[in-house]
């Protein structure tokens, strides 16, 4: 199988939202397994546990955005830090950053606070912004994915 | 009772954790790091945060991400395990300091016990015999030559920040006494940042005999009986039971009254142990206090029936205890099998995956596992698996029991240390009840 073809069917799994496909042909088997957050496997017959609906991150009152896989070149920023997710410096203020921004290393493209304390996270390198990942005041947890760049 | 909890743990503790609040009807919060995204204790809380990549010094350690986490996730209480940050009075105090309920004693109890030569200058002065010894920590070698003429060889050098068995040189003669100081303090300072050691008579083959007390933040307390947990190799238990073949009900009444003394002196609330050296003559000595939940708690369920756990969240929440000391009784025998993933006879570490568990069942058989098939033990924690816990009428029945189930167990695709306890159940001198804490030398050196 070449890279082609395991391009062709990353799409195919993003497209219908599969997380997991296995293949099997002419004597070889491929498995792919897409890095949503949190992953949850499922409980085994060793402890037979009651089965409650799967733990999300942080839980059904905010969006748990699945990564996307990363597709060719695009660099993810993830937080270094437990906290929540602001886009501005202060309410009403303009975001840091929009999609399709242009920024530059060391740029600040977020708040996260973390215990009354506001951290701004800077860009590593220089690139647009090409997505968004999470929402103004969501709690977000440490290595989440909060903007994809596309360096420049 | 609190709405939710978050745990600051892994494995089978968090897992532990998770069922008791589960019980009670509070939520739960999940910490993990980016090694433990599969784990169960993930898998079985109602929410879950990742704090960290997977080292517990920049994940389960990190004191900041983890009130984060609180804080996002509006936990209002947190149960810290064992280890980790469990006996941190800076980290209880921090909960403290931000109005979250830490589910253990006040960070000031911690604090004075986490001083291992202050608890003992404690102890004694509430009338808790403690070994012959140092009342400060040792300040020259001169004054240390003084003491140990005093207290008499052998004695121990033994670090005061310390603890888990690090930071000790037993020493048999007077010239042995300045080596020992110098590589004592030297470990100590290395592993507790403090160089500060004292002195302690040492006894050769004592048994190790623990009170579990339980202490209500209106000042009611109660001692839950005991735990034999002589079966030590390099000062880790491998094997537990309750109660001890060694204890008359006099000898029982005795420690008990003796462990909480020494805990209402330290202002303690919420579960604590307090742990004991027995020698063969029936005296016993305060060694330390733990100020938290332990490992071999189920032992002490099991003959006592008493969920600690509950019973720790309860207190945590304000209620009173629902027992008195009276209201306590020990009914049959209770063994507990620690089985590490480690290899079963040089107990290295065999991190991998677990491609089948079968865990045995049955009348008077709990298992407190973290483990399932397929999971991936990461290797940057403690081996600790599963923990097999056994209940009889009597010592005679909980040992065919535990027997039994040892041989059901199964475990494939990484090696575990069953097929060792497996070999000390049938040894002699354990079927005898005569185990010491140098039992688990003999035995290996057996082979």
């Amino acid at each position: 199988m070449d890279v082609k073809e395991l391009k062709a069917l990353l799409r195919l799994m993003e497209g219908n939202d599969v997380e997991e496909l296995e293949v099997e042909e002419g004597g070889r088997r491929v498995r792919i397994r897409r890095r949503t957050a949190p992953t949850a496997m499922a409980p085994p017959a060793a402890l037979a546990p009651p089965t409650a609906a799967r733990p999300g991150a942080l839980s059904a009152g905010s969006l748990v955005t699945t990564t996307a896989p990363e597709a060719a070149g695009l660099i993810p920023v993830e937080s270094p830090m437990v906290g929540t997710f602001y886009r501005a410096p202060a309410p009403g203020a303009e975001p840091y950053v929009k999609e399709g921004d242009l920024v530059e290393k060391g740029s600040i493209l977020c708040i996260i606070e973390a215990m009354k304390l506001m951290n701004e996270i800077e860009a590593e390198v220089r690139g647009r912004i090409a997505k968004i990942l999470v929402e103004n005041a969501q709690p977000v947890e440490f290595g989440q994915t909060l903007f994809l760049l596309e360096p420049a | 009772m609190f709405s939710k909890l978050l745990i600051a743990n892994r494995g089978e503790i968090a897992v532990r954790v998770i069922r008791a609040c589960r019980e009670l009807g509070v939520r739960t919060v999940a910490v993990h790091s980016q090694a433990d995204t599969d784990a169960l204790h993930v898998q079985l809380a109602d929410e879950a945060v990742c704090i960290g990549p997977p080292p517990a010094s920049q994940s389960y350690l990190q004191v900041a991400r983890i009130m984060s986490a609180a804080e996002i996730t509006g936990a209002e209480a947190i149960h810290p395990g064992y280890g980790f940050l469990a006996e941190n009075p800076h980290f209880a105090e921090v909960c403290e300091a931000c109005g979250i309920r830490f589910v253990g004693p006040p960070s000031q109890s911690i604090q004075l016990m986490g001083d291992k030569a202050g608890a003992r200058r404690m102890a004694a002065a509430h009338g808790t015999p403690v070994l012959p010894g140092s009342e400060e920590p040792v300040r020259d070698l001169e004054e240390a030559r003084g003491l140990a003429r005093e207290i008499g060889f052998p004695l121990i050098v033994k670090a005061s920040a310390g603890g888990g068995g690090k930071g000790m040189r037993v020493v048999s003669e007077p010239e042995g006494l300045e080596p020992a100081l110098a590589m004592a303090g030297a470990e100590a300072a290395a592993a507790f940042g403090n160089a500060a050691v004292y002195l302690e008579r040492y006894l050769p083959d004592p048994r190790h005999v623990e009170i579990q007390v339980v202490l209500d933040t209106q000042g009611h307390g109660i001692h839950l009986g005991e735990r034999d947990c002589s079966i030590q190799r390099r000062h880790q238990k491998l094997l537990e039971e309750s109660p001890s073949p060694a204890l008359t009900p006099a000898l029982r009444e005795a420690m008990g009254e003796a462990a909480l003394r020494v805990a209402r002196a330290a202002g303690y609330q919420n579960a604590g142990t307090v742990e004991f050296l027995l020698d063969g003559d029936g005296h016993f000595y305060f060694m330390e206090m733990n100020t938290r939940i332990q490992v071999e708690h189920p032992v002490t369920e099991m003959v006592t029936g008493v969920d600690l756990v509950k019973t720790q969240l309860r207190i945590a929440a304000g209620e009173p205890l629902p027992l008195s000391q009276a209201g306590v009784s020990v009914r049959g025998h209770s063994l507990e099998c620690r089985i590490n993933a480690e290899d079963p006879d040089r107990f290295l570490p065999s991190p991998g995956k677990v491609s089948n568990v079968r865990f045995p069942g049955g009348p008077g058989i709990r298992v407190d596992s973290h483990a399932y098939i397929g999971y991936l033990i990461p290797p940057f924690y403690d081996s600790l698996l599963a923990k097999l816990i056994v209940h009889g009428d009597d010592r005679a029945e909980a040992i065919s029991r535990m027997q039994r189930a040892l041989d059901e167990m199964v475990v494939e695709g990484i090696q575990t240390t069953v097929p060792f306890h497996q070999k000390v159940l049938r040894h002699p001198e354990f079927l005898a009840g005569r185990t010491s804490t140098r039992f688990l030398e003999r035995l290996l050196s057996e082979h």
